[in-house]
């Protein structure tokens, strides 16, 4: 069998880090290699240096056994590598068929010839049976399709290498299975396909062999049909795998919050949820599962007080605060995680002693008697949410922007705990982030709890939800059509509820 | 057709109510072929700076800029018509607006300026230079002054369409509709007779520019690709677009669109640079652009508009009047769109402006003088932000890009 992608002696530095350290990697030509790895274990910046955007320091790259230098990805896109980033990248305002022939000519003022680009792109749907309406806008369609356009994208630019990174993260299980179809059906057409990701079950169950990296460091390349996921967890990460701890229920019969037949309206009439019902105990952790888009999202910036409510009740603690600002119901004891850390909950050019204050910059704790903001006091607070999530930072005084993923999410989560709330909504509080932060962000979820916080849990990430929770409710189409007992729950079956299948 | 009265309802409607009210011999310049003559001649230079706009946008570059690009365009479009005549006038005016739009590039692609501090420095400088060119190119006139130059000769020479419009001693179809003195038909002529006689060939070389920037944008490579910058310069790169060279060109030919504006300006208008003579036609044309939702046929009717105000009150007061009675109208169109689509409030702001206006019109004889040289402005404002309820920006628009940041 002959080698698609052979690298040798690669390194890569950047000022203060080896991010690749002497990386031997040989892929099959017609396999589908994994390539896993804690989040800051060199995996994407070797992807880099293999799609070009980014020079190695040393070492070579054979591709199909040529020797190749890449400056471009236009380089690495005509020795057939092609790649489907994470974040998609695919704009909004563009056709699919303006997305997927974008760059495909030169930048000339000759007639674009659409007819024939759209049969060539019909023709490669049909092939992989991956199908797409090509005249549609990119805005309109959900996940899963923009992850099969970003793919036909590269297959159409003749890709016979097609890296994937962590193209999971933003499926919901169902979706995932249609992936997997799809990367296997091109799989026997033979494309090479490299899948990074560092979720091990899915890594185990699609991948031929995999690659595991630490540190910069290529550790080891298996065979996926041998290898046991704690003997990959342990070479990831040196040590066993963090699952979420299940635990008996001891929360105090006290409510933290109750919903009482919440029900908003979306712009255009149709319901954002409806009728919905529950409370939260204090020391209690209440998940909802959902699949993206189907009212969560609104359901816990309704809470906050930021999206508008038609009919319905919140009570946080005692006090009714439908009728309260956002400002008020955070002083009333309301904190939030939200989705976004890098949009919604961090200032990214501003540093981490200022982004300790937010959600609080009104607060007493925060202001003077003559509205000055006390700096004094949020540097020390800034020092404890760091020493006790363990934020890896040079100081206080640093970017945020200069953080990686987890470390920017530790401290958010950091800020919102330490702000003592009586009720705390986490939005997606691990999505994208490493083992490491993963575990840690959970233990500190569960201590607080244990301290008596209810928590609203929002999450994607279905064994999360089950770990962490005391109950859970899946919301679908705007309802709570299912309340499930973490015990009895398992992935697939909150999936056959949250998309409809089972109701 | 019902389908197509229900698509452009928003622009058929007005167009009814401007011939019905020009049925009253008070208002009956509203359609005449010298207003609307008039019209296209004052709309143009928005309507390229709006088209100058849209280039540079299109790939992410906030160009505030214009107006200062426009004054370039005046200066140079006037020294080199004087010196050489009109068509290197033009020439130069593109030139001189393409030259300060690769400074704006410069600093907002290469140096991450902030794309609004940049316009701004752009403003000024421009209103600087031009003065300071001024001086020293026309030094040893007889006419010399730091704010003027000398007056330019040489025509560009004009057209007007054979048996439609009159031209060359033939008889005129549309001037025979407008003196039938039949609704619509005679209104129609005069549209007609006003849009097709006495275009001067840089009118025309102009208005060819709209349809062209459309191809230009949405049928070749090129401008897919400048498109795609500004929406996702991150994902061009990686599929092998030059982000950096398609923001340069982009803000070169947003220059070179101002420029060209400024020239027109000089040479259809006043045939002499005076200091302040874009008098902020620049920024009318971001807001032309703005509310032409950065498509071309868009920004020519919100310019479109501006002009035809603009040019009603150059010739008529009692028009102006008329312009009253329009606005509430079309306010009230609003009103009912905004009340079928259940927003309340914006049909109640609408309402109460509607009857503002309605109240107005029936009470006055006249709009007062000193207000009708703001009408244009006013009507354009309030018409288009009516209209314009789905503004789509490209996504990354005013946003830095650094190359190789992709993650």
């Amino acid at each position: 069998m002959t080698l698609a992608i052979d690298l040798s002696k690669i390194s890569k530095s950047f000022p203060g880090v080896k991010a690749n350290d002497d990386i031997n990697l040989k892929i099959k030509e017609g396999t589908i290699h994994a390539v896993v790895g804690e989040n800051g274990a060199g995996k994407s910046t070797l992807m880099k240096i293999l799609y070009g955007m980014l020079k190695q320091d040393e070492g070579t790259i054979k591709i199909f056994n040529d020797e190749v230098n890449f400056s471009s990805p236009k380089d690495a896109i005509s020795k057939g590598i092609g790649m489907v980033h994470q974040h998609f990248m695919l704009a909004d305002n563009l056709s699919v068929l303006e997305s997927i022939i974008l760059g495909m000519d030169k930048a000339s003022l000759k007639v674009l010839n659409k007819s024939k680009y759209t049969e060539e792109i019909n023709e490669i749907t049909k092939k992989y049976s991956m199908p797409l309406n090509t005249l549609s806008m990119i805005d309109e369609l959900g996940v899963g399709e923009k992850q099969r356009v970003e793919i036909i994208k590269v297959l159409f630019r003749g890709a016979k290498i097609l890296i994937l990174d962590e193209p999971t993260a933003v499926l919901v299980p169902q979706e995932v299975n249609e992936l997997f179809n799809n990367l296997k059906n091109l799989k026997d057409s033979g494309v090479t396909i490299i899948f990074i990701s560092h979720k091990l079950d899915e890594v185990l169950e699609i991948a031929d062999e995999i690659s595991v990296m630490r540190g910069g460091k290529h550790i080891d390349t298996v065979d996926a049909n041998t290898v046991s996921k704690t003997d990959l967890a342990e070479m990831m990460i040196g040590q066993n795998l963090p699952t979420p701890p299940k635990r008996e229920q001891n929360s105090i019969d006290e409510k933290s919050l109750i919903i009482n037949n919440l029900t908003a309206e979306e712009e255009n009439g149709r319901k954002a949820f409806s009728n919905i019902n529950f409370s939260i105990n204090q020391g209690e952790v209440v998940g909802i599962a959902g699949v993206e888009g189907n009212g969560q999202r609104e359901l816990a910036e309704a809470i906050l007080g930021v999206y508008p409510v038609e009919s319905g009740e919140i009570i946080l603690g005692e006090t009714t605060i439908n009728d309260l600002s956002t400002r008020d119901r955070r002083e009333y004891g309301l904190s939030f995680i939200p989705e976004d850390r890098q949009s919604q909950g961090l200032l990214m050019d501003v540093s981490l002693s200022e982004n300790v204050i937010l959600g609080k910059q009104s607060s007493k704790k925060y202001k003077t008697k003559y509205h000055n903001i006390k700096f004094n006091e949020a540097a020390v607070n800034s020092n404890v949410v760091i020493e006790n999530f363990d934020v890896r930072t040079p100081g206080n005084e640093t970017l945020a922007l200069a953080l990686s993923g987890g470390n920017q999410q530790k401290f958010v989560v950091g800020r919102e705990i330490e702000n003592k709330p009586s009720l705390l909504i986490a939005s997606q509080p691990t999505r994208g982030i490493d083992i490491g932060a993963q575990s840690l962000i959970w233990n500190k979820l569960r201590d607080a709890r244990d301290n008596g916080l209810g928590v609203l849990l929002i999450s994607a990430d279905l064994d999360e939800l089950i770990g962490l929770s005391d109950r859970i409710f899946v919301i679908y189409e705007g309802s709570f059509v299912k309340e499930l007992d973490p015990e009895e729950a398992s992935p697939e079956l909150l999936g056959s509820y949250m998309t409809g299948l089972k109701t | 057709m019902v389908n197509f009265v229900k698509k452009y309802y928003l622009i058929i409607l007005p167009v009814v109510f401007i011939v019905l009210i020009a049925q009253v011999d008070k208002y009956d310049q509203l359609t005449t072929s010298g207003t609307f003559g008039a019209a296209i001649r004052l709309a143009i230079p928005i309507c390229l700076a709006g088209l100058g706009g849209m280039f540079s946008e299109r790939t992410g570059i906030v160009n505030i800029g214009l107006e200062g690009m426009m004054i370039m365009g005046t200066w140079f479009g006037a020294w080199a018509a004087w010196m050489y005549g009109p068509w290197y006038g033009i020439m130069a005016g593109i030139l001189g607006g393409a030259m300060f739009g690769l400074i704006h590039a410069v600093g907002t692609v290469t140096f991450q300026v902030d794309h609004i501090v940049s316009g701004v420095a752009i403003n000024i400088l421009a209103a600087g230079v031009a003065r300071f060119l001024n001086v020293v190119a026309y030094a040893d006139q007889p006419t010399k002054s730091s704010t003027q130059s000398p007056r330019i000769d040489g025509e560009v020479g004009d057209f007007t369409l054979p048996y439609l419009s009159g031209g060359a001693d033939t008889p005129s179809l549309f001037g025979y509709l407008q003196d039938l003195d039949i609704p619509f038909i005679s209104d129609l002529g005069g549209l007609l007779l006003g849009a097709t006689s006495n275009l001067s060939y840089i009118s025309i070389f102009a208005l060819a520019l709209i349809p062209l920037a459309a191809w230009i944008l949405w049928s070749t490579p090129f401008g897919l690709q400048m498109r795609s910058v500004g929406e996702l310069p991150t994902g061009s790169e990686s599929l092998g677009v030059n982000v950096y060279l398609m923001k340069y060109i982009g803000v070169m030919i947003s220059g070179g669109f101002a420029g060209l504006a400024g020239a027109y300006l000089v040479l259809e208008s006043s045939g002499i640079y005076r200091e302040g003579q874009t008098a902020g036609r620049g920024f009318i044309g971001l807001a032309s652009m703005i509310f032409g939702n950065y498509r071309p046929l868009g920004i020519f009717m919100g310019s479109g508009l501006f002009g035809f105000a603009d040019a009603l009150q150059l010739r008529s007061d009692d028009a102006v009047h008329g312009l009253l009675i329009l606005i509430s109208l079309i306010l009230l169109i609003f009103a009912i769109k905004q009340l079928i689509e259940k927003k309340y409030t914006n049909a109640s702001i609408s309402i109460a402006l509607s009857i503002a206006f309605l109240i107005w019109f029936l009470s006055s004889e006249n709009v007062p003088s000193e207000f009708v040289y703001f009408t244009p402005h006013i009507t354009t404002l309030i018409v288009l932000s009516s209209a314009s309820q789905k503004l789509r920006m490209p996504q990354k628009i005013g946003q830095p890009y650094r190359k190789g940041e992709l993650n």
